[in-house]
């Protein structure tokens, strides 16, 4: 697929559109990038600043050493590393799963389990009920509270089973003639052809699990037990509503140093994932 | 899919099964299937259905004092004779949905243009800074931009300032609001959007593009005939899966109101949020619960049946 | 594929019947027991010790990063009783009050007061401490005007636990000195104060300053909407007054009027904060620390200090000064934060006196409450008391442990003397405040009350940015409230 840059008859419209989209989008970074340095500027800031500078009067490093030398704001941080990785772990195993069920057209019964699926993402008993059931099943104050009520994400199934239909069925064909038993052909043909879908859904769950903080809320009593996220957000929005009379034991430096922490993450672990948004992996395995 | 030859085998033959018989004999075939669904299963019925029963008190008098006492549809007349709630339910629908289409057309677009990158390292950077704003918390990127669009000192202002229009004060004005509430949304969530997109793009078969070479066809008739329908069910199925969660608009619209706008900008859960803060009567935000969720169960199936209409199968 | 409507129907029918028969089977909730009254028991009666007391808190007690650990150990070792202590995150902190009262995990002394105070109350979830109180020599040394702000009907359902404090006027002593003027004492002079700040007050040569700024118009403390501007408002209030022994909408009052028409003026000659309608108090404060303003209402005591501290990082030669109340006006104190023992808890006379009797005992309790635990929070050398580094910040001194600094409620000859800021702010407020007290109980203002706090939020966040005439203003709040502010204002004059 890869084309010179050529000014020749014939490429010239196709090289002009080729020079403006990366202007375009380099010209969306910056819009993109404007303020996240504005945070991060108000981060290294220790005097109090107001307005849209970009350059910190007094920098320093000090919020950051902050983050990672006090206990309350660093084992937080290990916690939603913890929950991110078994979460994601347990959720797409379940969601692969689902979606190969769902994807078996004369399966007896297949449109009944679809709905009764999907009717959950629409419905749900509300607070009260959801509390109950988790302290009925002995769960208040462990970090399956957390993991596993989100491990099961309709959305994600749905989209899952969605990519599992691309897959050429000629290539089932093929296998069951083979006489492959149904989790054979899910391990060695589902799910090696379906890179990108798991890359593009396990990131989905890991940001949710990363980003969570209500069942922490809601279900966790012990506060040693709770995640980065539920600091940043004591950290950010108690500041705004301050009980009256209550110190910010933090300053905006450290909110600001915080959020951008809890950026670091996403931003090392997307680039990998990227790298399975790749071309043509199911047409090697019909060619074979 | 999984077991159609064996079918085929069976049917093939010159008697005619019994269908009661094919039945039985087809959930046999499929025992392992269902053996892979149980734990998804037992998962629905755990954590779904059974706080489900929840949902009865939608007609029930309950708060946390008292045993829920029945009152049948009193919660609900409550809720549809007060006017500022109808107001709120138009004003959900209208940000939510506008939202979800011109989110869905940006991202898609974008998608498709970083997939005309070449150098993969540019691509991955691209990519990489345009998903970063999505991992600013709603209140934090509120206040940057209330910061942007200050009237005062805002960068947008003092860009006005300099071809001399009088500074205005973005954020109050009604006309102003729900365009930047949307561009606000745009810049967090574009990057996290591309992201299916992009997955489905590497679906494609890359036969067909050389198909649609040796046909003559150029860039943008390759984009338009084999790109496009090659993500068409992707997005399908992100809009119907989306148009489920309209009804629960919140936090963006949170941050971002402010007294002056109420008119346009109250959508149904800032509103109970308000609200109930006081209230503690689950009853009736169940009741409102209950009334988004046959909302969007109601938009699902229009969206499904119309998909069935466009390309001849539901999403689901 | 093309499934017909009929089956799909059907599976949606499917799955609502499954739910429901599961719904069958869960448990019913347990029938909350009926609220006992207190018993008159005799004064001789010694309440016995409870062995632990179920707690939930909010983030403003001492949280597990800050020590609360040893503050429970502390406690156990005065007064030989378990604290168990559940401390939802701050900002769900009502919604899991609610959730553990709806699941019966009912803990037997929370933190809870305003509007949720009462509303628990009415409905016999809170247990009535009045007697208890009315024969307690200990609690008689409490401030009367606290006791009588909280009562609900006349009765005692929550106890103060510390002052209610409140917003008091700060200024910039550097920009007063540098252009000559006198701390303002009525109106007229602090609106030429106000014009000064105005126009480059620092004379740095660029208009770059706010003269004053406050967090909206019209704040969220009901029954001291106007705290954050009361210098404007001055004898107006948005919120429901008591006038002649009459509850009256002080929207609808004519010095309502006249004070609209003060914050229109300031705010078209642009001597108020032109983002006001849009600021959170963070933002305020983000302002005032950067040196941009010159004018702003804020918490008395502690925030004193705060802000000035915070303020000198930036502009190094600046200072703060809490001015007295204008001629006008008066500052507002809150209603005080109260704690309850619940209608459920086992033992609570036992409760009372060894968690709130404890607390207000102007000695050991109220030091423990106040500052912690001695060599955790505050080392004593040769008798002289002083705070140690601060266990989350230690370029910091250590927090309160609960109690705010200066606010007890009780005689209590603190031996950490805080700075003298914060006690000079004080003192400045206590001078010129009234206490605000709780509004009668009404179901119809519990239930509409968020909706007028709204109408009345946008009518004057309207008139004073000048999109719509006070007549107009005034006359839609009216029309959309009248109906409703009728109902309640029959539910308050005919309360007790």
């Amino acid at each position: 697929m890869q084309e010179k840059l050529s000014f020749k008859k014939g490429y010239r419209g196709r090289t002009i559109f080729r020079i403006v989209n990366v202007v375009f989008l380099i010209f969306v970074m910056i819009l993109m990038i404007v303020p996240i340095l504005k945070i991060l500027s108000d981060s290294l800031d220790t005097a109090g600043t107001y307005g849209l500078n970009i350059i910190p009067k007094n920098p320093s490093f000090l919020a950051y050493k902050t983050i990672f030398t006090t206990t309350a704001l660093y084992r937080p941080f290990l916690i939603s590393i913890y929950t991110t990785v078994v979460g994601t772990a347990i959720a797409l195993l379940l969601t692969t799963f689902g979606a190969y069920v769902l994807i078996q057209k004369d399966m007896p019964g297949r449109k009944f389990f679809v709905w009764m699926i999907f009717f959950t993402m629409i419905f749900n008993g509300g607070l009260v009920p959801t509390y109950l059931l988790i302290r009925n099943i002995k769960l208040i104050n462990t970090l399956w509270a957390v993991i596993l009520p989100l491990a099961l994400n309709v959305y994600n199934m749905v989209l899952m089973k969605n990519f599992f239909e691309q897959i050429p069925e000629s290539l089932f064909e093929a296998a069951e003639i083979d006489g492959c038993s149904p989790m054979r052909i899910f391990w060695t043909i589902v799910l090696p052809l379906s890179k990108p879908a798991l890359a593009s859904i396990g990131l989905f769950f890991a940001v949710e699990y990363w980003n969570h903080f209500f069942n922490f809320v809601m279900y966790i009593t012990d506060t040693s037990k709770y995640n980065f996220q539920i600091k940043l957000r004591e950290l950010v929005l108690d500041s705004q509503n301050l009980a009256p009379g209550a110190e910010a034991i933090y300053g905006r430096t450290i909110q600001y140093a915080a959020v951008l922490v809890s950026m670091l993450p996403p931003m090392i672990v997307y680039p990998f994932c990227q790298k399975y948004f790749v071309q043509g992996v199911t047409m090697g395995a019909v060619k074979e | 899919m999984f077991a159609k030859t064996q079918r085929n085998n069976l049917t093939q033959g010159t008697a005619v099964v019994p269908k009661k018989k094919d039945l039985v004999r087809r959930i046999i075939q499929y025992k392992y299937f269902y053996l892979m669904f149980l734990p998804v299963f037992i998962f629905t019925i755990v954590f779904n259905y059974i706080p489900m029963a929840g949902i009865r008190f939608a007609f029930y008098k309950y708060n946390p004092f008292a045993p829920p006492k029945f009152i049948g549809w009193e919660n609900f007349k409550t809720l549809l004779v007060n006017p500022k709630f109808i107001a709120a339910f138009k004003n959900t629908i209208t940000l939510s949905i506008v939202n979800l289409v011109l989110g869905m057309l940006v991202s898609i677009i974008f998608a498709l243009l970083l997939n005309e990158l070449y150098n993969k390292y540019f691509k991955s950077f691209v990519q990489t800074v345009l998903y970063l704003p999505h991992f600013i918390s709603w209140v934090v990127t509120a206040s940057i931009f209330y910061l942007i669009l200050s009237p005062t000192d805002g960068f947008i202002n003092q860009i006005l300032g300099f071809f001399g229009i009088e500074p205005i004060y973005f954020m109050i004005e009604e006309k102003w609001w729900t365009p930047i509430y949307y561009f606000i949304n745009r810049w967090k969530e574009t990057g996290w959007g591309t992201i299916i997109y992009l997955a489905a793009l590497s679906g494609i078969n890359p036969e067909l593009y050389e198909a649609a070479v040796i046909d003559g066809a150029g860039r943008l008739k390759q984009t338009w005939y084999v790109t496009i329908p090659g993500i068409m069910s992707t997005i399908l199925v992100v809009f119907i899966l989306n148009l489920a969660k309209v009804m629960n608009i919140f936090e963006s619209v949170f941050v971002l109101q402010n007294p002056m706008v109420l008119n346009v900008s109250e959508v149904i859960r800032t509103y109970n949020y308000k609200v109930g803060l006081l209230q503690s009567d689950y009853g009736y935000s169940t009741a409102v619960g209950l009334f988004n969720s046959v909302i969007s169960m109601v938009l699902v199936i229009i969206a499904d049946k119309a998909s069935q209409k466009i390309k001849g199968s539901g999403i689901l | 594929m093309g499934k017909p409507l009929v089956k799909r129907t059907l599976s949606i029918f499917i799955a609502i019947v499954l739910a429901l028969s599961v719904a069958a089977c869960t448990k019913k909730a347990e029938q909350p027991a009926a609220p006992e009254k207190s018993e008159k028991s005799e004064a001789s009666k010694e309440p016995e010790k409870p062995a632990s007391i179920k707690l939930m808190v909010d983030g403003t007690f001492i949280t597990k990063e800050a020590g609360q650990d040893q503050f429970v150990a502390e406690y156990k070792k005065m007064t030989g009783v378990d604290l168990i202590i559940n401390q939802p995150a701050h900002n769900q902190y009502y919604e899991k009050v609610n959730l553990a009262f709806a699941s019966q995990d009912i803990p037997d002394v929370l933190i809870i007061s305003g509007t949720t105070m009462v509303n628990y109350a009415i409905n016999g979830a809170l247990y009535d401490m009045t007697d208890l109180v009315d024969k307690s020599p200990i609690m008689q040394k409490v401030g009367q005007k606290y006791k009588d702000a909280v009562k609900i009907n006349g009765r005692l359902y929550a106890f103060p636990t510390q002052a209610g404090n409140g917003p008091i006027t700060y200024m910039r002593k550097d920009w007063l000195e540098k252009n000559n003027l006198k701390v303002p004492t009525t109106y007229a002079e602090y609106l030429e104060v106000l014009k000064v700040f105005a126009n480059d007050p620092d004379q740095n040569g660029k208009q770059d300053t706010i003269a004053f700024t406050a967090p909206g118009l019209v704040s969220d403390d009901p029954t001291t909407l106007q705290n954050y501007m009361v210098d404007f408002y001055q004898d107006a209030s948005p919120d429901f007054i008591k006038k002649d022994g009459k509850w009256v909408d002080g929207m609808l009052e004519p010095e309502m009027k006249a004070a609209l028409e003060r914050m229109r003026e300031a705010y078209s000659l642009g001597l108020i904060d032109k983002e006001i309608v849009t600021n959170k108090t963070s933002t305020c404060r983000d302002k005032f620390n950067a040196g941009k303003v010159g004018v702003f209402t804020y918490w008395a005591g502690t925030w004193n200090m705060n802000l000035e501290n915070e303020l000198k990082k930036a502009v190094r030669d600046a200072s703060i000064v809490a001015i007295p109340a204008i001629k006008e006006t008066k500052y507002l104190e809150r209603v005080p934060a109260t704690m309850a023992i619940t209608s459920k808890a086992a033992n609570p006379e036992g409760i009372f006196k060894y968690f709130f009797e404890f607390m207000h005992d102007g000695d050991k309790g109220t030091l423990l409450f106040s500052h912690g635990v001695e060599g955790v929070h505050y080392k004593v050398t040769d008798g002289k008391y002083e705070k140690l580094p601060s266990l989350q910040d230690p370029k910091k001194p250590a927090n309160k442990a609960f109690i705010d600094n200066g606010l007890q409620i009780v005689p209590f000859n603190d031996p950490i003397t805080p700075d003298p800021r914060i006690t000079e702010s004080l003192k400045v407020f206590n001078a010129n405040s009234i206490v605000s007290t709780l509004l009668p109980v009404s179901e119809n203002y519990t239930k509409n009350s968020a909706d007028i706090l709204t109408a009345r939020k946008e009518t004057i966040s309207k008139i004073v940015l000048g999109q719509m005439t006070i007549e107009e203003g005034l006359a839609k709040y009216e029309k959309d409230t009248k109906a409703i502010t009728d109902l309640i204002l029959k539910d308050f004059n005919a309360a007790k």
